[in-house]
C-alpha cells in the first residue's frame, strides 16, 4: 500500500498545496475579520473543499482520457467565454462573471486550464514541427482566441498572463533559441518603449549583445534586430497618437505612483504593511494595516501583505519557500514525464503559476507595475482557487502517469 | 524525455531561482532594513486619502443667466471608531435626529470602514454648527465638512426640468464601480440624472498623515501627490428663465402643464408641471416625512404632467385629420358640408354645440366644427388617420432629454382588433377619434412638438433642454446635435391648415381669441379632453408669430372645462413674454368663466 501511494501520489506537491490553501484561508479570515464580511472565509472554505475533491478526481483520470478530452474542454471554454460576454454579470465594470444566485463563476479562470491542455495536445503532435512558422502561429491562435474574448470583458491582467505563459510553454516545447529571441525581443521592446527611450535603448543594446554571443546567421540576426527596433519605434509613435486619457491609463500602468488615489495608494499602503511586519510580525489578527482596512479589498490581489504584516519576514519567506518548492517539484515532474503531452501539461501549469506569482508578489512588494492578478491558492476568489486546484490535480495526474508514453 | 530538456530545465530553474532570490532580497529590504521606517509609518497610521468632491456643473438659461447654482452646505460627520456612544443623546439633540436613526447611520458606515467618517446630517444650519464647534471636546469623532448644495433662483422651481439629487443607492453603487462612494450625491431625475456624467466632474483627493487616533497631523509629501478636483461641466439650457418663471406663476393655482418649444431647433423654452415641489428641500438627503408627503399627495407633485399625462387631445387633434384628408385628396379646400349641429351614424347621433351651416376645411378648423370632422373620419379611415398622427410623433416618446416620458396611445386597426377582437368593432367606434376624443392619449410634450411641426411646416425636431456643454477640462464648448424628422406635405396643405389656426385665434367665431397678443399674430387651437372622472381638461396649442414662428406652445389645465377660457390666455402671456422679453399689455385678461365665453366656445 505504501509503495502504491509513493508510486502514484506526489506527496511534495500535495502537502505544499494544502499548506498554501491553509495560509490563504487564514489570511482571508484576518483581512475580513471585523468588517462585517465574514462570509468571505466561509465561501472560500467551501470552494477549497470542492476544489480538493476535483483535484483528487483529476489525479486519477486515465492518461488517455485526459488527452482525448483536451480539445473538447478547450472548445467548451471558448463557448463559455462567448456566453459571458453576452449574458454575463458586470462586476465593477468588468463583464466576466456568470451569476447563479449568489455564486459567481469566472470562465476566464477555467480557460487557463483549457489552454494548457489544448496547447499540450497540439504541440505534442508528431506532425507539429516547431521550426516552421506556421505551427508557431497556430499555437498563438490557440491562445489569442480566448485572449481576445477576455480583453473584451475587459480584463487585461488575465490576457497578459496567457501571453506570458504561452511564450514560456513554447520554450519548453523546443522552439529554437533564435526564434525565442525573435518572439521575446520585440515584446520586450514594445513594453520598454512605453517606459521611455532609455529603457528601449537598453533592450536594444542587450539584444545586440545576445545576438553577438549567439553567433547566429547574419541575415536572421539582422531581421530580428530590425523587427525589434521597428516595433519599439512604432509603439512610441502610436502612443503619441493616443487620446490623453488613453495615454494616462498606460502611464498609470507603467508608473502606479503617478495615480496614488488608486493603484499607487494601494502599493504605498501595501509596502507599509509588509515593511512594518518586521522579522516576526505583529501577530495573527494584530496587523494594523490589515485590520484597519488601509488596503481596499485586501483579501483579493493584495492578500500577500496580510501574512507578511502579521507573521513578518518569517511568514513571508516561508510562503516564498513554499511556492519555490512547488515550482521546483512541478518542473521536475515536467522533465521526468515520458510523454511529451504530459511534460507539456506539467510545464503549462508551471508557467501559469509562475507568471501569477511573479506579477502578484512583485506588485505587492512594489517592484512590478500594478496589474490585477491574483495569487494562486492565497487570493480570495472561488473560480481562481478552483482552477488553481485543478492545475495542481493535473500536476499530480502527470506524476502518477509519468511512465506512460 | 526529449533531447533538449535537461539543458532547458537548467535555464528555467536558473530563472525561477533568480526570481525568488530577488523576492527574498526585496523582502529583506522591506522587512529588515527599512523595518523602522515602515513601522513608524504604520504606527502613525500614516496616510489617509480624503476624497474631495468637485462642485457640480452650473446650468445657464438660453440668455446666459445662471439658473442652477451651488452654495456651500455643512455636513456633520461621525467617525464610528472614535465616537463615544454615551454621547449619542447629546448629538441626537443637537442635530434633531432620532437616536435610533443616528445610530443606524453610524453603524451602516462602520460595517464598511469604521475609520471613515459617516455623513449623519447634511445641510445643517449655522447654529447647529457652532454648537458642535463649542462641544468639540465632548464629542470625539464628530466633525463637519463643507460640501456643496444646489441653489435655485427664487422665482423658478423647474422641479421637473432640473430634477433632484439624492444619495447614491447601494444598487447604483454596485453598478457604478469605483466612480462613486457611499454617501455620494447623484442626479436622480431630470437634467441632473440625464447629464450626470457631465455635471459630476472629477473627484480629487488629499493624502494626509494621521496619527493612531485618526487625528490629522499633516499632509503627505507636502501635498505634492494631492489631486485637485475638477468641477463638473456647465450646461447651457434652451430654457428662457423669464418665460419659465411666468409660466410657473400663471399655473400656480391649477393642476396642469405648459410646454413651450422653439420651432427653429426644438429647444424647450419652458416646461412646467403643476403642482410641483421645492427642489431646495430635495437636493441632498430628503427627510422621510417630506418624501412621504410628496408621494402621498393626491395631486402627485412628483409626477411630470408635461411628459407623462395621457389624455385625449380634444379638438387640438383636428388638424391631423384635416391634413390627412387634404394630402390624400379626399377633399380639397372648396369641399363643403352643411353642419346641422348633429351627425347621425347608424343609430347613433354625434352632437355639435353649434349649427355651423355651410363649412369648408379652413372654417371647420376656425370654428372647430365637429360635424365636419366626423364626416372626414369616415372618409379618411382609421389607418390613414393613424398614419398621419404617427408622422407627427403621436403614439411614441418624443425622445426629450429628460427622463420619463409616456408614449401615449394612438389606436390603429391592429389596436382595435386586439382590444375588441377582429370584426367585433365598427366604424362607429372610430368616429369620435376625428375630434380627438375616445381611445386616444397624448402628453403636453407631444402636443407641443406637433404645434412646432405645424409652425415650421413639418420639421419635427427632437425636443431638448440642453443646448451646449461647456467642458471644464478643455474649455471647449460643444453644441449638441439637433435631430429632426421632415414631414413632407403639399405646400398648399400647410397653408390651409395654418390659415385655419390663424383664424381660430384672430377672426370672429374662432375659439382661441383669448390667446391674442398685442402686435403679434398668434395662431392656435383650443381643445377639451373629456374626463370621465370629473370636469374636462382644457388644452391649447399654438405658435407665434404666424408669419415666422419663434415659439410653439401647449398648455394643459386640468378639471376646468373649456380650453379657450383657461389654457389660451396662459399661452398668450407666455408668447408675449418670450417675444417681447416682458409683458407689454397693461391689464392681464381675467381668467374666469363667463356666460358669453360659454356661448362662443365649442370644442
Amino acid at each position: 500500500m505504501k509503495n502504491w501511494f509513493e508510486e502514484k501520489i506526489n506527496a511534495g506537491v500535495l502537502i505544499t498545496v494544502v499548506i498554501l490553501v491553509g495560509i490563504g484561508l487564514l489570511s482571508i479570515y484576518s483581512a475580513t475579520y471585523d468588517t462585517g464580511a465574514s462570509d468571505y472565509f466561509n465561501r472560500q472554505l467551501v470552494w477549497a473543499g470542492f476544489g480538493f475533491l476535483f483535484m483528487i478526481i483529476i489525479t486519477f483520470i486515465p492518461f488517455r482520457t485526459l488527452q482525448l478530452l483536451s480539445y473538447p474542454i478547450y472548445i467548451l471554454s471558448i463557448i463559455l467565454l462567448f456566453l459571458v460576454l453576452l449574458i454575463g454579470k458586470s462586476v465593477a465594470g468588468s463583464k466576466s462573471w456568470f451569476g447563479f444566485g449568489n455564486v459567481g463563476i469566472q470562465p476566464s479562470e477555467f480557460a487557463k486550464v483549457a489552454v494548457i491542455l489544448a496547447l499540450a495536445y497540439f504541440l505534442s503532435d508528431k506532425k507539429v514541427n516547431l521550426r516552421r512558422m506556421k505551427y508557431i502561429l497556430l499555437s498563438f491562435t490557440f491562445v489569442l482566441l480566448p485572449v481576445v474574448l477576455i480583453i473584451r470583458q475587459p480584463d487585461t491582467g488575465t490576457a497578459l498572463i496567457f501571453i506570458a505563459s504561452l511564450i514560456s510553454i513554447l520554450y519548453w516545447a523546443g522552439v529554437s533559441n533564435t526564434l525565442m529571441l525573435g518572439i521575446i525581443a520585440p515584446t520586450l521592446a514594445a513594453v520598454s518603449a512605453l517606459f521611455g527611450i532609455t529603457y528601449f535603448l537598453i533592450v536594444v543594446l542587450l539584444l545586440l549583445i545576445v545576438l553577438f554571443l549567439q553567433r547566429e546567421n547574419k541575415l536572421i540576426s539582422a531581421i530580428i534586430f530590425s523587427i525589434t527596433v521597428l516595433i519599439g519605434i512604432s509603439v512610441q509613435y502610436v502612443y503619441g497618437k493616443l487620446a490623453p486619457y488613453q495615454q494616462k491609463r498606460i502611464d498609470i500602468f507603467i508608473n502606479p505612483e503617478s495615480d496614488p488615489l488608486n493603484a499607487g495608494y494601494n502599493v504605498i499602503q501595501s509596502k507599509i504593511a509588509i515593511g512594518s511586519g518586521g522579522i516576526i510580525g505583529k501577530g495573527f489578527l494584530q496587523g494594523t494595516q490589515t485590520q484597519l482596512n488601509f488596503i481596499p479589498a485586501q483579501w483579493t490581489d493584495f492578500v500577500f501583505c496580510v501574512p507578511a504584516e502579521e507573521f513578518g519576514f518569517i511568514g513571508a519567506f516561508f510562503i516564498l519557500l513554499m511556492y519555490f518548492y512547488l515550482l521546483y517539484r512541478a518542473i521536475h515532474i515536467a522533465s521526468t514525464a515520458k510523454s511529451k503531452y504530459g511534460s507539456l501539461v506539467a510545464f503549462g501549469v508551471v508557467s501559469f503559476f509562475l507568471v501569477h506569482i511573479v506579477i502578484n508578489i512583485g506588485m505587492v512588494m512594489g517592484i512590478m507595475p500594478v496589474i490585477g492578478v491574483p495569487l494562486p491558492f492565497l487570493s480570495y476568489g472561488g473560480s481562481f482557487l478552483f482552477s488553481s486546484l485543478i492545475m495542481a490535480g493535473l500536476l499530480l495526474n502527470i506524476y502518477a502517469n509519468r511512465k506512460e508514453y | 524525455m526529449f533531447e533538449y530538456t535537461s539543458s532547458r530545465k537548467k535555464v528555467i530553474l536558473f530563472f525561477v531561482s533568480l526570481i525568488f532570490l530577488l523576492f527574498t532580497v526585496r523582502l529583506v529590504q522591506l522587512q529588515i532594513i527599512y523595518r523602522e521606517k515602515y513601522g513608524r509609518m504604520s504606527e502613525e497610521n500614516s496616510i489617509r486619502k480624503v476624497v474631495v468632491t468637485p462642485l457640480r456643473g452650473y446650468m445657464y438659461d438660453r440668455n446666459g443667466n445662471l439658473i442652477v447654482d451651488n452654495r456651500p452646505a455643512y455636513t456633520v460627520t461621525v467617525v464610528p471608531a472614535e465616537f463615544d456612544t454615551t454621547k449619542l443623546k447629546l448629538l441626537s439633540d443637537i442635530l434633531a435626529i432620532d437616536q435610533q436613526e443616528l445610530m443606524n447611520k453610524i453603524n451602516r458606515e462602520a460595517k464598511y470602514n469604521k475609520f471613515a467618517p459617516a455623513k449623519v446630517k447634511r445641510d445643517v444650519d449655522f447654529k447647529t454648527l457652532s454648537f458642535i464647534e463649542e462641544n468639540h471636546e465632548e464629542l470625539p469623532g464628530v466633525d463637519y465638512i463643507v460640501e456643496s448644495k444646489r441653489a435655485y433662483p427664487p422665482n423658478i422651481r423647474g422641479s421637473h426640468i432640473f430634477g433632484y439629487l439624492r444619495e447614491i443607492s447601494d444598487e447604483q453603487l454596485a453598478k457604478a464601480g469605483d466612480l462613486y462612494r457611499r454617501g455620494d450625491i447623484i442626479g436622480a431625475t431630470g437634467i441632473e440624472a440625464q447629464y450626470e456624467k457631465y455635471l459630476r466632474g472629477e473627484k480629487g483627493y488629499n493624502l494626509i498623515i494621521v496619527d493612531s487616533k485618526g487625528k490629522m497631523i499633516g499632509s503627505y509629501n507636502d501635498g505634492k501627490d494631492d489631486k485637485a478636483p475638477l468641477e463638473g461641466d456647465d450646461l447651457e439650457l434652451t430654457i428662457d428663465a423669464k418665460v419659465q418663471a411666468l409660466a410657473e406663476s400663471l399655473l400656480s393655482n391649477f393642476i396642469g402643464a405648459v410646454v413651450a418649444i422653439d420651432p427653429r431647433d426644438g429647444g424647450i423654452i419652458a416646461l412646467v408641471s403643476k403642482p410641483d415641489f421645492n427642489l431646495d428641500l430635495l437636493s441632498g438627503v430628503t427627510p422621510v416625512e417630506l418624501w412621504k408627503s410628496l408621494i402621498e399627495d393626491k395631486n402627485k407633485p412628483l409626477f411630470n404632467r408635461a411628459t407623462l399625462t395621457n389624455y385625449p387631445p380634444g379638438s387640438t387633434f383636428k388638424m391631423i385629420l384635416a391634413i390627412a384628408a387634404l394630402q390624400e385628396k379626399f377633399i380639397d379646400q372648396n369641399y363643403r358640408i352643411n353642419c346641422t349641429g348633429a351627425f347621425r351614424f347608424g343609430n347613433k347621433i354625434f352632437k355639435d354645440l353649434h349649427v355651423h351651416g355651410s363649412t369648408n376645411v379652413i372654417e371647420a378648423i376656425q370654428r372647430s366644427c365637429n360635424v365636419f370632422f366626423y364626416q372626414m373620419m369616415l372618409k379618411v379611415g382609421l389607418d390613414k388617420w393613424s398614419e398621419y398622427a404617427g408622422m407627427f410623433g403621436f403614439g411614441k416618446p418624443t425622445g426629450i432629454d429628460i427622463m420619463e416620458e409616456n408614449a401615449g396611445l394612438l389606436p390603429s386597426e391592429t389596436y382595435y382588433n386586439r382590444v375588441y377582437g377582429e370584426g367585433k368593432w365598427t366604424l362607429g367606434y372610430t368616429v369620435s377619434l376625428g375630434i380627438g376624443q375616445g381611445e386616444l392619449g397624448v402628453s403636453p410634450i407631444q402636443l407641443a412638438s406637433y404645434a412646432m411641426a405645424l409652425a415650421n411646416q413639418g420639421k419635427l425636431y427632437k425636443p431638448h433642454v440642453v443646448n451646449k456643454i461647456k467642458f471644464k477640462k478643455s474649455g471647449e464648448i460643444k453644441k449638441l446635435d439637433v435631430q429632426y424628422k421632415q414631414i413632407e406635405l403639399h405646400p398648399e396643405v400647410w397653408k390651409f391648415v395654418r390659415e385655419g389656426l390663424y383664424r381660430a385665434v384672430n377672426l370672429p367665431g374662432g375659439t382661441g381669441a383669448a390667446a391674442r397678443v398685442p402686435g403679434v399674430n398668434v395662431a392656435g387651437k383650443t381643445g377639451t379632453a373629456q374626463n370621465p372622472h370629473g370636469k374636462d381638461h382644457a388644452w391649447f396649442i399654438g405658435f407665434a408669430p404666424y408669419e415666422d414662428p419663434k415659439i410653439a406652445i401647449c398648455v394643459l389645465v386640468e378639471n376646468v372645462g373649456f380650453g379657450g377660457v383657461y389654457a389660451a390666455p396662459i399661452a398668450g402671456l407666455c408668447i408675449e413674454q418670450y417675444l417681447y422679453g416682458e409683458i407689454i399689455r397693461n391689464k392681464q385678461p381675467k381668467i374666469t368663466l363667463t356666460k358669453t365665453d360659454l356661448e362662443h366656445t365649442n370644442d
